[in-house]
């Protein structure tokens, strides 16, 4: 890090949080504090869901999916526009014309106290545990690349979010999210038109891209249909709207997004502004790994993005080895550089049969490279038992080839998204935790000011516990991986839950709560017994919800005729 | 809260461009109609 990297990262995370309070100042009760007093346009709203929901290891992770595994993770998202229209058809209008301040809220009027507690109590688990892993993942990330010791990072992190989601409530969290989601995306622009600069001046951006594409880095759409595979096109359309709409239909950190809209016209534009542009980002941020890709096609990559776990490999007992493995992934690039640049030549010359033979030449040479890394991968398994390095490549890239600024440009982007989902998640904890169980539960009755107040305390206390639990995240192993699964395992209940109120108005409590053990059985019996893709949890989570609560309420209405 | 929640919308604020909702969500399932044909042609010309 240059002194000019310091200062731009600096000045924007110093001055995010100022913004936050700032924006944040005039929250004076609850509904200020929960919703922003409902008075977000719809431009506020949407960006707002969008920063929720792209977290700064989706900046991290995404490009190097790409990088690694090609572009076909766009798939996932396809699904998403169509949970957006159902959403805006349906969920808005209601939740808007109750005024609720959460979802669950919904399902007490709708079904009964018990649902309602089931389901808050659902989200509180799971998000409760989730946010100090999302604290703690693109903290690790950030550490290892930058040098810094990762306990400051965390803190630096929580601490900035603490200090405005807790003074200014959704009305800072909203306002920030717009701010951080308009700069994270100008940082992805800038990082995208480095990467096509650093090219070889003799090779172009089209040249360049379809290097990406001859070796498997451009395929972003399969029509194929297999439910063990979630990158299809029918994994995604199907399984992802489903998964969309348990995410924005069901969790409050999205849910509370939308509330906060000045109107249901303002939310619905939020949420189909959303529908509109997600999955061309994501096109876009998969392809800049791509071209991470293609850049390191004509540049000498490291064996292993992640510098630390490198460094252990070369100090480490088979050090001699790898070291040794290095030279020999150096001779593989110098190879597969030559059968790139012949490739390059024979398009320019529209010499198809050159092309096919360099192009084979080409494969040839990235599957001996990716051998020798193989090797190197398993000498770092001595120190990591699933060495991955995916989340570290475009960082890696963005420190070793960006210029001056831009550094510290791309790395706030970084913590902007990190702070982004943090801060709705803590926000949502706060208002489930005050609204669903404190006021109608533990203690109903007290004063708005006293909720107000309480709500203030509750997000400093999700705050305080998720910078605990990233801490010690480090020592939780593959606790923290099962966490990170743990919400696919939930949604699809969720979403049959919310489905029962919405769209089957005779079944009762009884049947939606039978509904949602059986779907939760089943899920769990999917993820345990069969190889059925995560995508299709929440279609089966969701279908057994629905299927059983009206089998159930046939059961009671025909014991009840008798 | 009262339970409202099977009331019919009887007032639906229209959106403030493009007409109707039916409209605009029907402008979001042709992007992604759009969007999916030229995800084709993408890895059809590059793959």
């Amino acid at each position: 890090m240059r002194p000019l990297d310091w200062a731009v990262l600096f000045i924007a995370l110093a001055g995010i949080v100022l913004y936050g309070v700032w924006k944040g100042r005039r929250t004076r009760d609850l509904e200020d504090f929960l919703v922003a007093d409902r008075r977000q346009p719809w431009h506020r709203v949407a960006l707002s869901i969008m920063a929720t929901q792209a977290s700064a290891v989706t900046f991290l992770a995404t490009p190097g999916q790409a990088f690694a595994d090609g572009m076909r993770f766009v798939q996932v998202y396809l699904g998403l526009p169509v949970a957006m229209v159902i959403l805006s058809a349906t969920a808005v209008g209601l939740y808007h014309r109750l005024k609720v301040y959460t979802a669950y809220e919904y399902l007490e009027g709708r079904f009964d106290l018990k649902t309602r507690t089931l389901a808050a109590l659902l989200f509180l688990a799971l998000r409760g545990l989730s946010t100090g892993v999302s604290l703690y993942a693109p903290s690790l990330i950030l550490s290892a690349v930058m040098g810094w010791d990762i306990r400051v990072v965390i803190f630096i992190i929580g601490g900035a979010v603490m200090l405005y989601a807790s003074l200014g409530g959704a009305r800072a969290v909203d306002n920030t999210n717009f701010l951080q989601f308009l700069i994270i995306m100008g940082g992805m622009f800038v990082a995208f038109f480095t990467i096509v600069r650093l090219l070889p001046a003799d090779v172009s951006f089209l040249e360049a891209t379809r290097v990406a594409g001859k070796l498997g880095r451009l395929n972003a759409v399969d029509f194929s249909f297999d439910v063990k595979n979630q990158y299809n096109f029918w994994s995604g359309l199907v399984g992802g709207c489903f998964l969309a709409l348990a995410y924005f239909g069901t969790d409050q950190s999205q849910v509370q997004r939308y509330l906060s809209g000045g109107s249901a016209a303002q939310s619905r534009l939020g949420l189909l502004f959303n529908g509109l542009v997600k999955v061309p980002m994501q096109f876009f941020i998969l392809f800049l790994g791509a071209m991470v890709f293609a850049f390191y096609q004509f540049t000498q990559p490291p064996v292993f993005f992640n510098p630390v776990q490198l460094e252990q490999a070369r100090a480490g007992a088979h050090g001699a080895q790898f070291r040794a493995l290095e030279d020999t992934y150096a001779a593989a690039f110098a190879e597969k550089q030559q059968a790139a640049r012949a490739y390059v030549g024979a398009l320019r010359a529209n010499d198809t049969a050159a092309a096919a033979t360099a192009s084979r030449q080409l494969q040839s040479a990235q599957d001996k490279a990716n051998g020798v890394r193989a090797g190197a991968v398993e000498i770092i398994k001595e120190f990591d038992a699933k060495p991955n390095d995916t989340n570290y490549v475009f960082l890696s890239f963005v420190t070793r080839y960006m210029p001056a600024g831009l550094v510290g440009l791309v790395l706030a982007a970084v913590f902007f998204a990190s702070m982004s989902s943090t801060a709705s998640e803590w926000s949502a904890l706060a208002s489930t935790t005050v609204v669903d169980i404190q006021r109608r539960l533990l203690m109903p009755g007290a004063s708005e000011r006293f909720y107000f107040i309480s709500s203030k305390l509750a997000t400093v206390f999700w705050g305080l516990f998720a910078i605990a639990f990233a801490q010690y995240a480090g020592q939780l192993g593959s606790l923290v991986e099962a966490v990170n699964r743990l919400g696919s395992l939930f949604y699809g209940t969720l979403l049959g839950i919310f489905l029962l109120g919405f769209y089957f108005k005779r079944v009762g409590g009884t049947a939606a709560f039978a509904g949602a053990l059986a779907g939760e059985a089943a899920v769990l019996y999917c993820f345990f017994r069969t190889p059925l893709a995560f995508l299709w949890y929440n279609v089966v989570g969701a279908a057994v919800v629905v299927l059983t609560a009206l089998l159930v309420n046939a059961f009671i209405k025909q014991n009840r005729g008798r | 809260m009262r339970d409202e929640t099977h009331e019919p919308e009887t007032r639906e604020e229209p959106p403030p461009f493009g007409g109707s909702w039916r409209t605009l969500y029907a402008v979001l399932l042709v992007n992604l109609a759009v969007l999916t044909a030229l995800f084709y042609l993408f890895t059809r010309y590059f793959g």
